[in-house]
C-alpha cells in the first residue's frame, strides 16, 4: 500500500501534467503519522520508485495489405506492453476516434498502421492523451517471416536500445528518441517481460530516414555469469527482423492532431511521385508528335533545289 | 536517392523470400527513385521551441535509472553511404553490437543476470516450425553448395581425364612409329650389308637373325608335357577325354600314351628314318652291309 501512494506522488512529479488527480491525494504515509515528508526524501524516492507504465496501443486501418499486416503482428510480439485492436477505418476523423480508442484501452501511446491504396504504408506514433505524435511512411519492410532473417529470441525480453550520434543533433530527433525510447522499451519488470536481455534494437539516422533493425545476442557462454573477455569477443549478432525504414514526414503538438511542430522539407508523397512518372509517361506521345510536326515544319521551309540533270538521260 | 538504394536492397532479398511481393514492391521503389526533393521546400513547418517544450514535457526524470531506459548512443559515427547496402547493414551491425557489448559489460559489473541460460526455456519470438524452417532452408543451400562444388570437382576431373587419355594415345602413336621406323632401318641396314651374300632378292624374311625366334621351338618346357613328345602334348591331354570307361582301360590309355609320347604317334615320323650326314659318314661298323644294318637293328631296337 504504502509503496504504491508513494509511487503514484512520484510519478505526478515526474510528469505531473499527464495525472494532475494525483496531486489533489492526501500525503499520507502508511501509518499516518509521518506527514512531513522531506524534499529529499521525496528526491530519493523518485529515482526508486519510478514506474514506467507505458502500455502501446498496436492497430491499422482497414484494407491493409498482408505484408504490412505481418509487419504490424511482428511489432505486437516484439512489444510484450502492448495492446492490439480490431483495424480502424482510415478515414479524415479517426484521429478522435483513435484517441477515445487508446483512453478505453487505457494505454498511453499508439501506433497506428495506415495502409493506403493498398501500396503505401504510414505509420502514425503518438503519445496519447496530451503527448506528440509523428507520422511516418515506411519503406523497405522486411517481415520477421522471412527465412533470410534467422535469429530467434525470447519474446519480451527487454530489448537493448541503441541510438545513432546523430538523434542528439536536432531537436526533432531528439524528441522522436525519446518516443522511440518510450514506446519501444519494454518497461522495467513488466509482468510479460523476461528477465533477461537477448536482442538490440537499432535506431540510425541515414539519409533523413530513421532505419530500424532488430538483432539477436548470440554469445556461446561458459559460466552461468561470469566476466569474459573471451566471451565477450565471441559476441555475435544475428539478426531478427523485421526491418523496415521511417521516413518522418510530420510532427504533430497533440495526439493525431494538433498545430503542426516539424515537417519535412524533402519529402514528396507517394501519389504525387506517381502522378508525375504518370505525366511522363503521358509526355512520350506527345513529344513524337511534336517532333513529326517539327520535322514536317522544317521540310516545308528548306525544299529539296531541283536536280537539274534528272532528266538528262530519260528520252 | 535513398530510394535507390532500397531498391538495390530490396530486389536481391525479396528474390526468394516472398516472390509475390517482390514485383510490386519493386514497381513501388521505382516510383520512388524518380523523385525527391532536391531543395528543401521552404514553407515546412520548423518549430524548434515548440519541439523542445513537447520533448520537456514527455521525458522522463533525468535522474532515472538507467536500467528503466536501457538506451545507448552511439558516440562517433562514420558517415555511410545509404547506397552501399553492405557498407549500411554493416553500420547498423557494429552499432548494435557496441550497444550490446557495453550493456553485457555494465550488466556484469552489476552482477546481474543478462543472457538467457542455456537451460532457461520459453516461448520465443519465431515459433519451432518457423525455425525449422529456417534450419532448412539453410540446410538446403549448404547442401546446394556442396552439390554444385561436387559437380564442378566431376567437370575437372573430366578434364582431367581426357587430357591424360590423350596422351597416352600420342604415346602410343609415337611408339608405334618408332617400332615402324626402327624396323625400316634395320632393313635398310640387312639390305647395305649381309643381304646380298645369300642372293635371294625378293625373300628377305628374317629367319636367320635374332629375330627368327617365332620360328624356333621354344626351350622353354612344356607343363605337363614330356621331353620327347612331339604331339605338343595332345597325347596327355587328349588322352582323358577318350577314357573314363572303367579302371583297365583307364591305365592301359596311361600306358598307351606314355609310349606314345615316347616313341611317337601322330606327327612326322620320316626324319627320324632318314639318313643324316652323321650317319653317313659313320664308318665304325665297318662296310658290311649287314652288320651295319644289324648295328642299325639293333639301335633301332
Amino acid at each position: 500500500m504504502g509503496k504504491k501512494r508513494k509511487h503514484t506522488e512520484t510519478e505526478a512529479l515526474a510528469n505531473g501534467n499527464k495525472e494532475e488527480t494525483a496531486i489533489e491525494r492526501p500525503k499520507r504515509t502508511l501509518l499516518g503519522f509521518k506527514d512531513g515528508c522531506t524534499e529529499e526524501e521525496n528526491k530519493e524516492t523518485s529515482v526508486v520508485t519510478f514506474r514506467n507504465k507505458e502500455k502501446v496501443l498496436v492497430t491499422c486501418s482497414r484494407r491493409i495489405s498482408f505484408r504490412y499486416r505481418h509487419l504490424m503482428l511482428n511489432l505486437v510480439s516484439l512489444l510484450p506492453h502492448c495492446k492490439k485492436d480490431n483495424k480502424v477505418e482510415s478515414k479524415d476523423a479517426k484521429g478522435a476516434t483513435l484517441n477515445e480508442l487508446v483512453e478505453l484501452k487505457s494505454c498511453s501511446s499508439c501506433l497506428f498502421f495506415e495502409c493506403r491504396k493498398g501500396k503505401d504504408l504510414y505509420l502514425w506514433m503518438a503519445k496519447c492523451p496530451n503527448g506528440p505524435s509523428v507520422k511516418f511512411l515506411v519503406n523497405a519492410v522486411h517481415t520477421m517471416e522471412e527465412l533470410k532473417l534467422t535469429g530467434n529470441h525470447l519474446k519480451g525480453s527487454r530489448p537493448i536500445l541503441t541510438f545513432s550520434s546523430n538523434f542528439n543533433k536536432e531537436p526533432h530527433w531528439k524528441l522522436l528518441k525519446e518516443m522511440f525510447m518510450q514506446i519501444f522499451g519494454t518497461p522495467k519488470d513488466h509482468r510479460k517481460s523476461k528477465p533477461f536481455y537477448d536482442h538490440v534494437f537499432v535506431f540510425s539516422i541515414l539519409d533523413d530516414h530513421v532505419w530500424f533493425r532488430n538483432y539477436q545476442i548470440s554469445c556461446p557462454h561458459t559460466g552461468t555469469q561470469k566476466i569474459d573477455r573471451g566471451d565477450l569477443e565471441k559476441m555475435t549478432l544475428v539478426e531478427v527482423g523485421p526491418r523496415f525504414c521511417l521516413n518522418p514526414i510530420k510532427i504533430f503538438a497533440g495526439s493525431f492532431g494538433g498545430p503542426t511542430l516539424y515537417e519535412n522539407p524533402f519529402y514528396v508523397a507517394p501519389n504525387q511521385i506517381r502522378s508525375l512518372e504518370k505525366k511522363q509517361k503521358a509526355g512520350k506521345y506527345a513529344k513524337k508528335v511534336k517532333a513529326k510536326t517539327r520535322r514536317k515544319m522544317h521540310q516545308l521551309s528548306n525544299p529539296l533545289e531541283v536536280d537539274e540533270f534528272a532528266d538528262m538521260w530519260k528520252e | 536517392m535513398m530510394v535507390k538504394d532500397e531498391l538495390a536492397m530490396m530486389n536481391p532479398e525479396n528474390e526468394d523470400s516472398d516472390p509475390e511481393t517482390e514485383s510490386e514492391e519493386g514497381d513501388e521503389e521505382e516510383d520512388q527513385q524518380v523523385v525527391k526533393l532536391a531543395e528543401p521546400s521552404k514553407t515546412a513547418v520548423y518549430n524548434r521551441d515548440g519541439l523542445l517544450e513537447r520533448l520537456a514535457d514527455i521525458s522522463w526524470p533525468d535522474n532515472l535509472d538507467w536500467s528503466h531506459r536501457l538506451n545507448i548512443d552511439r558516440e562517433e559515427q562514420e558517415v555511410v553511404d545509404v547506397n552501399d547496402d553492405l557498407a549500411r547493414e554493416h553500420s547498423f551491425f557494429t552499432q548494435a553490437l557496441d550497444g550490446a557489448r557495453q550493456t553485457y559489460l555494465s550488466f556484469q559489473s552489476k552482477g546481474e543476470p543478462f543472457l538467457r541460460p542455456a537451460d532457461y526455456y520459453a516461448e520465443m519470438v519465431k515459433t519451432d516450425t518457423h525455425m525449422e524452417k529456417v534450419k532448412g532452408r539453410l540446410l538446403a543451400e549448404k547442401r546446394k553448395m556442396e552439390e554444385s562444388e561436387e559437380r564442378r570437382k566431376a567437370r575437372d576431373n573430366k578434364k582431367l581425364a581426357k587430357e591424360v587419355q590423350a596422351q597416352k594415345m600420342k604415346d602410343r602413336a609415337k611408339q608405334k612409329k618408332q617400332d615402324i621406323e626402327s624396323v625400316k632401318k634395320w632393313r635398310k641396314q640387312r639390305q647395305q650389308s649381309g643381304f646380298d651374300k645369300e642372293g635371294a632378292a625378293g625373300l628377305d624374311l628374317p629367319f636367320d637373325e635374332g629375330d627368327t625366334k617365332p620360328f624356333q621351338r621354344s626351350n622353354k618346357k612344356r607343363p605337363g608335357v614330356s621331353p620327347g613328345d612331339r604331339s605338343g602334348g595332345r597325347a596327355t591331354f587328349g588322352g582323358k577325354t577318350f577314357g573314363g570307361k572303367g579302371k583297365g582301360p583307364d591305365k592301359k590309355r596311361k600306358s598307351r600314351e606314355f609310349r606314345d609320347s615316347k616313341f611317337g604317334f601322330g606327327g612326322r615320323k620320316g626324319l627320324k628314318k632318314q639318313n643324316t650326314a652323321e650317319t653317313t659318314n659313320d664308318f665304325k661298323g665297318g662296310f658290311q652291309k649287314g652288320e651295319f644294318s644289324a648295328k642299325n637293328k639293333r639301335a633301332k631296337r
